[in-house]
């Protein structure tokens, strides 16, 4: 509806819940001066740049969350996607691949698995919470089978400049975050395709009836998602060069939340990138700090948890007079 | 007369449901006997028994909030289950009696469930979103109150309930669970209760019309999911004497496979609790005979998966077929 609505969608950088990125703006400037009060660490520019890094696959991740869950969608197996994708690229480096072959390896592993819960979703009728938790049990037995409970260790770090690397004074993880989030931004706002994303998200029955592809769009969004996923699988394997047994456990809960902090709706049609982002923006800070200012990080989740309640209390108020949220 | 069309339609696909999920429950005994000798032992019973009463509750609380529609889940039982937990062991810590602590555990499991069932029927937030939020805050606070420290200062009496037997049957089974699920099974079937529970999964808006307070009764059934939770955690207490901060983690997917697996359909309507006990029965023996046959914990994870897609989509087709049928 706000999609079809929008005077200006090709302009439009903010959402049309522009208030949500300023609301969350201001309140990572208010949770970052606390911080920086409390810790002399906090606002240096190794710390920010280390925070930076750590929030890189949170950051991919959550870009291709936002249109699966504009989409009406959700993926909660996107660690899961992770998670096999890293150990893909593990053992396709120990099998002495270089890295020019492991990349696309990897990629294509992410992208595959993320279109198998697309059709799970659009061809099976599955809805896609219940989809994507069975999808994850099995992304994780497959990761438990082929990794049976040991590291994969001591891998090269030959795509490692792209996390660690700087541009002139730019990290460059900076750019690949930004690189991420434009091609997402052009997906969703400049092609067809994401009009389409957006149709579904707000009526996938009237979308049907106009003609768009559901079942293809709803596969490829789902594609995309896991394309950046393993994205994040070879950035993550690049930064930590090892693959170790509990990775990717919290990141799509991370993402979703992320996601939503953001001002996607999670009834779909509505959404925002640049409020993701910050999303990720203030989930890393408020971990870092934490930690920093000596807080048990084991705090962090409650945090999480009761800013998503007000958020979406928040917005449940104020869309009480919206016929849509009925 | 109307009542009585919307029964027979609503227990027709049931009952065949009923028959395929206990075909597959013999089939999976025979598989597990086949794989370990040590299965098909009398002794197996109680030891099977035992497993099932906390997943049980929380199953079939799933159960019931999923059938009331909305589409209606609640992702925070586990988290309940920790939380509950921490209460009820910190209470006893203080030098409560055990009985007054346990009754504080069973309030604030129905506190936990009233918040969840306001957030999703009267600010009308979707449910999986709230409950994920709550999810997050519950099991977050468990974590982070206790630092992770269990408690352990049970007096040995407690254990009559976890790990005592009569006649050979676990207390926790004779005495909680089966009490349990023959009350709300004959709430279901035989009361003007259970038939606006179904009337609400239904079709919220004819329920409405109809003069039925939908968001109560749903509310309601959020508050039952949340005591559940409670009597679970406290038999989980009894069972390990000691109450862990993360003892429900990663119970809510379960409580999910077996409310889906049993039959109960995600969006509400069809179900009941035959379907889910056995279903319940069908995923305990499952981990037990791998276990028992001493197979990676990797594949009840990618077996659970599998049933939990299987299920919805094969619910589908039944469906489908059950309707062109006719």
């Amino acid at each position: 509806m706000t999609a079809v609505t929008d005077p200006r969608p090709a302009f439009r950088l903010v959402s049309p819940t522009a208030s949500r990125e300023i609301a969350l703006l201001a309140t990572i400037v208010v949770v970052g001066a606390v911080f920086s009060l409390a810790s002399p660490y906090f606002l240096t520019v190794s710390n920010l740049v280390q925070t930076l890094r750590a929030g890189l696959e949170l950051a991919i991740v959550s870009g291709g969350m936002t249109l699966v869950i504009i989409m009406g969608g959700i993926d909660v197996s996107v660690g899961g996607i992770l998670a096999v994708s890293a150990i893909i690229i593990g053992k396709a480096y120990q099998a002495g691949l270089p890295a020019f072959a492991v990349a696309p390896i990897g990629l294509f592993t992410g992208t595959v698995l993320g279109a198998f819960n697309g059709v799970l979703t659009a061809k099976l009728k599955v809805p896609p919470i219940v989809a994507t938790l069975g999808s994850m049990y099995v992304f994780s037995a497959i990761m438990f089978l082929v990794i049976g409970g040991a590291w994969i260790a001591g891998l090269p770090g030959t795509l490692s400049p792209l996390v660690n690397g700087t541009v002139g004074f730019v990290p460059a993880s900076a750019i690949v975050i930004l690189a991420v989030y434009l091609a997402c931004w052009v997906v969703l706002r400049r092609l067809p395709f994401g009009r389409h994303i957006y149709a579904i998200g707000c009526n996938e029955q009237s979308a049907r009836l106009v003609g768009i592809n559901v079942d293809r769009t709803k596969i490829a969004t789902y594609a995309m998602l896991g394309f950046l996923a393993g994205l994040a699988a070879l950035l993550y394997v690049a930064r930590m060069r090892n693959v170790e047994i509990n990775i990717g456990t919290s990141i799509a809960f991370e993402a979703i939340a992320a996601t939503i902090l953001g001002g996607t709706s999670i009834r779909g049609g509505v959404g925002s990138l640049l409020g993701t982002l910050l999303g990720v923006v203030f989930i890393r800070i408020m971990q870092n700090g934490l930690v920093l200012v000596g807080i048990s990080s084991l705090w962090e989740t409650v945090i999480i948890g009761g800013l998503l309640v007000i958020v979406l209390t928040a917005d449940a108020l104020a869309s009480r007079n919206n016929p849509r949220s009925l | 007369m109307i009542a009585r069309n919307s029964r027979f339609s609503a227990s027709d696909p049931l009952r065949a449901r009923l028959l395929v999920l206990i075909g597959l429950w013999i089939v999976s005994i025979v598989a597990m006997s086949l794989l370990s000798p040590y299965f098909l032992q009398a002794s197996t019973v109680p030891y099977l028994l035992q497993y099932v009463p906390v997943l049980g509750l929380l199953g079939l609380g799933q159960t019931l909030v999923v059938l009331a529609g909305g589409p209606g889940i609640d992702l925070s039982v586990g988290a309940i289950v920790s939380l509950v937990s921490v209460i009820v062991g910190a209470l006893l810590a203080v030098g409560l009696n055990i009985w007054l602590a346990c009754a504080a555990g069973l309030v604030a499991g129905a506190l936990f469930g009233l918040v969840n069932g306001i957030l999703v029927n009267y600010l009308r937030i979707p449910s999986l979103m709230a409950t994920l939020a709550t999810m997050f805050a519950y099991g977050g606070l468990a974590l982070a109150t206790t630092e992770g420290r269990p408690f352990s200062n049970f007096p040995a009496g407690f254990a009559w309930l976890g790990l005592g037997q009569t006649f050979g049957i676990p207390n926790a089974f004779l005495f909680v669970l089966l009490p349990v699920a023959v009350i709300l099974h004959v709430m279901l079937t035989r009361t003007v209760i259970g038939r606006h529970i179904i009337a609400c999964g239904n079709d919220d808006r004819a329920a409405h019309l109809s003069g039925l307070d939908v968001a109560r009764i749903r509310t309601g059934l959020y508050v039952l999911s949340g005591v559940l939770s409670a009597i679970g955690a406290i038999i989980a207490m009894s069972w390990f004497m000691a109450a862990r901060p993360d003892a429900g983690k990663g119970m809510e997917l379960l409580a999910v496979t077996i409310a889906v697996l049993g039959g109960t359909h995600i969006f509400g309507g069809t179900g009941g609790v035959p379907g889910a006990i056995v279903a319940i029965l069908i995923v305990t023996t499952l981990q037990i005979g791998l276990q028992l046959a001493n197979i990676s914990a990797a594949w009840q994870l990618g077996v659970i998966g599998v049933l939990l897609i299987g299920s919805v989509s094969s619910l589908g087709g039944l469906k489908l077929r059950w309707r062109t049928g006719s």
